[in-house]
């Protein structure tokens, strides 16, 4: 999606506050200012930043912490998974031998 | 359908002079009538036509753009996408992984071992345990007269839980001290146990007192007699008065919750089928006084 067109989805949104949030980092779209693509991930970043402002007016110095610690539980949340898939494709032994190991 | 904008090669900040003008253009070359030989240009000058339709409105337009109507002007059902259910995010992960301290704490929780091991213990800063959660089915009568539950928790510990006197539907008890275990000198959590009181469709409560109703046939009624009923503390016998009426309240002193008591309504019951007797009687009888049960009505 282009960036006129993300702007196009919020009534409230101006463009120079957008082109703010990816300037600071917030949103990362592909490519280069001003043939931004925004991928459905993006799309969906930028609808949560603007909940943060907007319906829960989180204070814009806050939001760099906001959103380092919302993606570290993002992070987090995945690493886990991987980790829960590789435990669960092992062997009955091998998980009994992990769990064991974890209970200590 | 494709995109309006596509179909017309504009930009999508062009302007309606420019919309109009890329349509008149395509337009003309597409006309079925000017391309008798191309089977497909109605179709496509079809499309053409919807879609400077649909760009020439500037309401539809901008409907259109906010992802309201799609190209054929239909509604759009618009399920918000949230970010948690949206694949991608990868993109924003942070540098850094697991540490080993991590890893352990994230699968005790993952296989359900919450607060046996956690990293907060290495941190060595005290922190309260948390507080668990149970819930527990009482009957009307034990959640009225009082008792004392045995719940069986997960870890194979048993709690012995006393339910008060008179614990109402929906009460939550808290028990201290019987939660997750603290960390490092700091106490444990509190149990906390919700209790649902199960309906008796004997007895009903107000406040601390409770109500009973109960039949009685209409020569009971009109000649009075004794009959057993149940209380909450088991069944008591009780005089019904002569010329009793349907509501007539007895009331049975101390046997409510603590201090109420228990209030039996009777409920006149005329006998079913024929009394063809009773009904010979009642067409001679004159009653001794002039009661007019609608009376003031």
């Amino acid at each position: 999606m282009r960036f006129t067109a993300v702007v196009a989805l919020f009534p409230d949104l101006r463009a120079a506050e957008l082109q703010g949030w990816v300037e600071r980092g917030w949103v990362r779209p592909e490519g280069d200012e001003p043939d931004w693509v925004f991928q459905e991930i993006d799309v969906a970043r930028v609808r949560l930043i603007h909940d943060f402002r907007r319906e829960m007016a989180v204070p814009e110095e806050t939001m760099p912490l906001v959103l380092s610690l919302l993606d570290q539980v993002y992070t987090l949340r995945g690493q886990m998974r991987a980790i829960a898939r590789a435990v669960e494709g092992q062997p009955e032994a091998v998980r009994a031998a992990i769990l064991a190991a974890i209970r200590g | 359908m494709k995109d309006p904008y596509e179909i017309l090669g504009v930009q999508r900040t062009a302007d309606e002079a420019a919309i109009r003008a890329a349509y008149r253009k395509l337009a003309k070359k597409h006309h079925p009538d000017v391309n008798p030989d191309k089977p497909d240009a109605a179709a496509r000058f079809g499309e053409i036509s919807s879609a400077y339709e649909l760009l020439s409105d500037k309401d539809k337009r901008a409907r259109f753009d906010r992802g309201e109507i799609d190209a054929e002007g239909h509604e759009v059902h618009q399920e918000r996408q949230y970010y948690r259910d949206t694949p991608g995010q990868e993109r924003y992960e942070q540098a850094g992984g697991f540490s080993q301290e991590d890893l352990e704490a994230f699968l005790a929780q993952a296989f359900g071992h919450a607060g046996q091991r956690s990293d907060w213990g290495a941190t060595g800063r005290p922190m309260r345990g948390r507080d668990m959660q149970y819930s527990l089915t009482v009957s009307f009568v034990d959640a009225a007269r009082g008792t004392t539950r045995r719940l069986a928790l997960p870890d194979g510990k048993t709690l012995d839980v006393r339910i008060p006197p008179g614990t109402e539907d929906g009460h939550v008890l808290r028990l201290r001290g019987q939660g997750g275990p603290g960390f490092n000198g700091s106490p444990a959590g509190d149990a906390l146990i919700e209790v649902t009181v199960a309906p008796d469709p004997r007895f009903r409560r107000d406040g601390d007192d409770i109500i009973t109703e109960v039949p009685v046939s209409l020569k009971e009624a009109v000649l009075g007699t004794s009959l057993e009923v149940p209380t909450i503390h088991g069944p008591v016998r009780v005089t019904v008065p002569p010329g009793s009426g349907t509501g007539t309240r007895l009331r049975l002193r101390g046997k409510g919750i603590r201090q109420g008591h228990q209030f039996v309504e009777l409920r006149v019951v005329v006998p079913p089928g024929d009394e063809p007797e009773l009904a010979a009687f009642l067409k001679t009888w004159t009653p001794k006084g002039t009661s007019n049960p609608r009376e003031g009505s």
